[in-house]
This record gives structure tokens, C-alpha cells and sequence, in this order.
């Protein structure tokens, strides 16, 4: 028996001065400070925007298993893929990881208990302006030893928006706009949410950016009563106004359905807090300010 | 009696006009001046546009369904009462609503295609649904033609398990994921979707529920006696039982295609009734359906103004209130009528 004890001793210490060799201790996007191994060659996304933020960051190589909404193809197509609802853990742990990163949009700190015990660290990006977009890539890159691929990256995105900023920032027309996520259950996004910085960038006026709720269920009198001159949403681009007004019939006397002012888009640039929304930005200013704001690439 | 419908009357009509003329959107005078230039056929000026929309396009379509629903889980719920000669049952604890709800989500999240048109699929999928709840909870129930409580409360239990643990595979394995935001919200019950086109199905299978009962209100007085005294009076004790689980299934599922499932009603309803109009039913049925429509505007007044910047599916309001209604029933030792 002792002797037994002593093994164990001997192979915990070895075990700790390995640990204390190889580890370094980081800060996530939440504050919380964690310590994950100093090489770091297989990670798992656990949301569609952060497998987007790690191909931005230039560490996409490092992706070891993609969940089974994300759709970054066709550099995802030969890797393992996992459920995240209900969260598939022993296919993610199966996938020998080094490191796993998560969403605060999507993710909680339960989720990074389960995977903390199972011996598997869990950093948090967190998300809720246009600015932490590039800072996130940053500090992936920082995390993944792709730091120049990541700065590069980052730059060029803060450039885009920059452009774009310069294009729209002196516009008088500002449009008030309402953003939703679907058109029939009016979800929308609240206070501190990153799509009002994207429609201010667009040239637009949010119309939810002072609801207390971070994802608000809208009624038809707000709708009525605020009356939007724009109303823009993830509900794809067939969206008319016609489709509008069979789901809420009210709505006849809304300035954007009278006028026709109603565009869908995709919801992977406006629902993927990443690299995407800048293009979503771009997209959303096209139909806003089509004379000052061309196709952008 | 006949006072007492008359004041309940008064009282719905009362609870109607607060509820089209509260929110925080539209004065009380404004939404007032809608209803007065619409029901007296654009008499004066015409008012604000705005106003007239949320008023009469919005709140009032939203408080007529409330009425629709509260007034049709009233009367089923003393139907299933009469049919198990229990004051416990309701569509709800019966586990009718969840097969309802059942039904009706394969259909909104896309398993099947619409039969006959949109409007209607819905309702007869619900309708289905309910009926094989129903259909389990009663044959589990029944034995040597008597209904044992127990077995019956446990049986809606289990079978409105069975049919929620269907609800959330079915939800969880759409192929319409988009719609799955929607499908929560409605599942708790809820009256947001409410629009005019959207009252006609359900005030049909109510109306003709009400109808129906009334006309067999007779013999559903008879079965409060129990089969045997029921039988030498004359009812046809199992017809009546097979039209009762029929139309219980058929005005929930209409109901729970239009609002969701909403618990409790048929519970707190016919149970409040009782107690100033007696247990007759041509008496318990018009009773329970003003009532249960007096109730169901209030718990969506409240389910609209208890959060600032948000409303409640108002399933959680009639949950709120009926779960601790329904254990105080539990815990008397009596669930008998009178």
C-alpha cells in the first residue's frame, strides 16, 4: 500500500511539472483567467462565428471538428462535425482537443465546467460592438501563435468599416430602422447589442437600441407607433411587402411597408458576431444609401 | 339565473372594453373613440390612423380570441368534468392539450404538408392529436365502466408527458429551424399572433361545441347521477361519453391551433361557476363560458403589462394561478359535485 502511495505521488508530481512547463495562463473574453497549454494545435469552435473568427485569425488549420450548422465550407467538409444543442460532449472531447472556444452568445459557463472537468480548457470571445471584431481576431491570433496573419486581418477589416464610416457619417438621411430576426415572433435585438453599431454604421437610426432587454419579443403597436422607415431583418432576401402584411395586417400605414422599403438578408452576416458582420454592414448601407455606398467586394 | 348571466354578460363586456382600451401605446380615450367610430358604423371624425389599428386591428382580434379560448376551455372544461364526474378534470390535466399541441407542431414546423389549406390543417392535426391523448388517458383510466381518479390524473400525467417529450423531439428535429423561436412562444400559450382572419376556425368549433353541449344538457345532468341512475333516466350513457371526448378533442385541438395550449381554465372556470349557478347545466355552460372569457381577458391584460419592455405568453399567467388552484382541490378529500 505504501509503496503504491508513492507511485501515485511520484506520478502526480510529474504530471504537475509537466503542466507547470507546458501551460500559460490567459484572460478570456469574460475576464476569467485560465491556463491552456503554450502550444496549442487542435481547438474546437463551439459557435459558427468563432470557427469564423479563427479562419480570420489565420489558426483555421487548427480546427480539429466543426459543429453541424456551421458552414464554412469547403475548408470544413473533411472534419468531424458535433451537435451543439444539445451539446454532443463526448464527440468534442473525442476530438483530443488542446483548447475549446466558445461564444458568449451562445455558450455558458456550465458548458466550460463540463469541459474544465473533463481536463479541457474553455475561452470565451466576447462580442457586442463592431470594434471587439478585430480585437477578437487579435487575440486569437495572440492565442494560437498566428499573430501576424490575425493583425493583418483585423487591420483590414477596421479599414472596411473605416471606409465605410467615411462614406456614410456626413449623411442627413438617416433612416429609422427597424431590425428584426424574424418577421412573424418579432424578435429583435436590445440594448448592447452590436447590430445597432452596424446600422449606425450603415447610415441608419436603430429603433431598438434603447430597449432595456437584450433580445426583445416586440409587439405590432411598438412597430406601429415607432414607425420604422426601414425595416431590415435575417429573414432572407424573398422578403416583400407583401409577406409583411399577410403576417401583420396592421401594418398597412408603416412607412417602409408603403414604401416597399423592406430587405432581407442573409442571417450568417447579422446573427454571427464575426469577420460576417462587416460585410452585413456593407450590405445593409448598400440598400440604405445606394448612391453613396457602391457593391462592395 | 337568468340575472346572473346577465351580470356576467355585462361583466365580459366590461372586461372587453378595458382590455381592447389598456396598453402603452394608445390613450384610454383614443382606443375608446376607435371603438365608439367603429361600432357605430364611422360615426364622427375619423380617428388616428395609428390608434386604429392597434386598437381595432390589434388589441380587439387579440381580446376576441381570448374570449373565443376562454369561453371554449370553460365549456370543455365542464364537459370533461361531467364525463369523468370529477371537478379535476380539464383538457390540460387530461393531457388533451399537449396531444393537441403535439399534432398541431408537426404540422407548423413542417412535417406535414398543408391537407386542405393552411387555416385548416393546423386545427384537424390538433384535433387528431388531442384525440389519441384522450384516447389513452380515458381506456387507461376506465375499468368494468367506472373511472378511477387516480388512475385518470396519473394517466393525463403520463400521457401529457409522452406527448411533450413528442412536442420537443419534433421541435428539437425540424426541418424548418427558423421557425423554432416562434414554436416556443406559442407552445406556452400565447394570443400575439392574433389577427381577425385568424378567429374564424376556432369561434366556429367553439360555437358549435357550445351548441352541442347545450343540447345535451339534459342527459349531462343525468350522468351526474352516475351511469346507472343516468341509464334509468333514460341517457344514452355511452353515446354521450364517445360525442364528449369527440367534441373535447375537436374544440381543444381548434383552440390550440389558434393560441396554444393554455392550462387551467377549464379547471378554475366551471369550479367558480358552481358556486352561484349550481351544478345544472343549462345553467353551468353559458355560466363558464362568459366566465372563462372574463378570465382569460384579464390573465392576457396582465401577461401584457407585467414586464416593461416585454409580454408573457399568457399560458404562464393561467399556470400561476390554476397549479396552486388545482392542488388546494387536491388536497380536499372530497372530488365530488355538491
Amino acid at each position: 500500500m505504501p509503496f503504491r502511495l508513492l507511485c501515485l505521488f511520484f506520478l502526480a508530481l510529474i504530471g504537475c511539472s509537466s503542466d507547470l512547463d507546458g501551460e500559460r495562463s490567459v484572460v478570456d473574453g469574460l475576464g476569467r483567467t485560465l491556463k491552456i497549454p503554450t502550444k496549442i494545435q487542435r481547438v474546437a469552435p463551439l459557435a459558427p462565428s468563432i470557427t469564423d473568427l479563427l479562419f480570420a485569425s489565420g489558426a483555421g488549420s487548427t480546427i480539429a471538428g466543426v459543429s453541424t450548422v456551421d458552414d464554412h465550407t469547403p475548408e470544413l467538409d473533411s472534419l468531424p462535425r458535433y451537435s451543439l444543442i444539445p451539446m454532443d460532449l463526448e464527440a468534442i472531447v473525442a476530438l483530443d482537443l488542446d483548447l475549446i472556444i466558445a461564444s458568449e452568445q451562445v455558450n455558458t459557463l456550465r458548458d466550460a465546467d463540463a469541459f474544465e472537468a473533463l481536463g479541457i480548457p474553455m475561452y470565451f470571445v466576447f462580442i457586442d460592438s463592431l470594434s471587439d471584431i478585430a480585437q477578437s481576431i487579435r487575440k486569437l491570433g495572440h492565442l494560437l501563435g498566428t499573430s501576424e496573419i490575425a493583425n493583418n486581418r483585423a487591420n483590414e477589416l477596421e479599414d472596411s468599416l473605416s471606409l465605410l464610416k467615411s462614406l456614410t457619417e456626413t449623411t442627413t438621411d438617416r433612416a429609422d430602422l427597424l431590425f428584426l430576426i424574424e418577421h412573424t415572433t418579432l424578435y429583435a435585438f436590445g440594448d448592447g447589442s452590436y447590430i445597432h453599431d452596424m446600422i449606425d454604421l450603415a447610415g441608419g437610426y436603430s429603433l431598438t437600441q434603447d430597449i432595456s432587454t437584450r433580445f426583445p419579443i416586440l409587439t405590432d403597436e411598438f412597430v406601429l407607433t415607432s414607425q420604422p422607415e426601414v425595416i431590415a431583418g435575417t429573414f432572407g432576401s424573398q422578403i416583400n411587402s407583401s409577406k409583411i402584411l399577410e403576417a401583420h395586417p396592421s401594418w398597412d400605414i408603416v412607412p417602409a411597408v408603403r414604401s416597399g422599403r423592406i430587405y432581407g438578408f442573409d442571417n450568417a452576416n447579422y446573427q454571427r458576431p464575426g469577420p460576417r458582420l462587416v460585410r452585413g454592414a456593407w450590405d445593409l448601407a448598400e440598400k440604405l444609401h445606394p448612391d453613396i455606398v457602391k457593391p462592395h467586394d | 339565473m337568468i340575472r346572473w348571466i346577465i351580470l356576467l354578460g355585462i361583466l365580459g363586456l366590461l372586461s372587453l372594453v378595458i382590455s381592447v382600451s389598456i396598453g402603452r401605446e394608445v390613450s384610454f380615450t383614443d382606443a375608446l373613440s376607435v371603438l365608439w367610430y367603429h361600432t357605430t358604423f364611422s360615426y364622427g371624425s375619423p380617428p388616428d390612423p395609428i390608434s386604429d389599428r392597434i386598437v381595432w386591428s390589434l388589441r380587439l382580434p387579440r381580446a376576441l380570441l381570448a374570449i373565443i379560448v376562454g369561453g371554449g376551455l370553460g365549456i370543455i372544461g365542464v364537459a370533461m368534468q361531467t364525463l369523468v364526474r370529477n371537478p379535476l378534470a380539464e383538457p390540460y390535466i387530461l393531457g388533451i392539450s399537449s396531444g393537441a399541441t403535439a399534432g398541431a407542431s408537426l404540422f407548423y414546423l413542417g412535417f406535414l404538408p398543408p391537407l386542405i389549406s393552411k387555416g385548416l390543417s393546423m386545427p384537424i392535426a390538433s384535433f387528431i392529436g388531442g384525440l389519441c391523448a384522450i384516447a389513452i388517458v380515458y381506456s387507461v383510466a376506465g375499468s368494468r365502466g367506472r373511472i378511477s381518479v387516480t388512475r385518470l390524473l396519473l394517466a393525463g400525467v403520463a400521457v401529457a408527458s409522452l406527448m411533450g417529450a413528442l412536442t420537443s423531439f419534433i421541435t428539437l428535429s425540424s426541418p424548418e429551424p427558423d421557425k423554432l423561436r416562434s414554436v416556443l412562444f406559442w407552445l406556452l400559450g400565447s394570443f400575439h399572433l392574433a389577427q381577425w382572419s385568424s378567429l374564424m376556425w376556432p369561434a366556429i368549433a367553439v360555437t358549435i361545441g357550445l351548441i352541442i353541449l347545450m343540447i345535451l344538457s339534459r342527459p349531462l345532468d343525468g350522468m351526474l347521477t352516475g351511469d346507472e341512475s343516468a341509464h334509468s333516466l333514460g341517457v344514452a350513457v355511452e353515446s354521450v361519453k364517445r360525442i364528449l371526448i369527440v367534441l373535447a378533442s375537436f374544440v381543444t385541438g381548434s383552440i390550440v391551433a389558434a393560441s396554444g395550449a393554455i392550462g387551467f381554465v377549464g379547471l378554475i372556470v366551471p369550479h367558480a361557476v358552481r358556486s352561484f349557478t349550481g351544478v345544472t347545466h343549462r345553467k353551468v355552460l353559458p355560466a363558464s363560458f362568459i366566465g372563462g372569457a372574463i378570465f382569460l381577458l384579464w390573465a392576457d391584460m396582465l401577461a401584457r403589462s407585467i414586464l416593461p419592455d416585454a409580454q408573457l405568453p399568457v399560458g404562464i399567467v393561467t399556470a400561476l394561478c390554476g397549479v396552486p388552484f388545482f392542488l388546494i382541490l387536491l388536497h380536499r378529500k372530497q372530488h365530488s359535485f355538491g
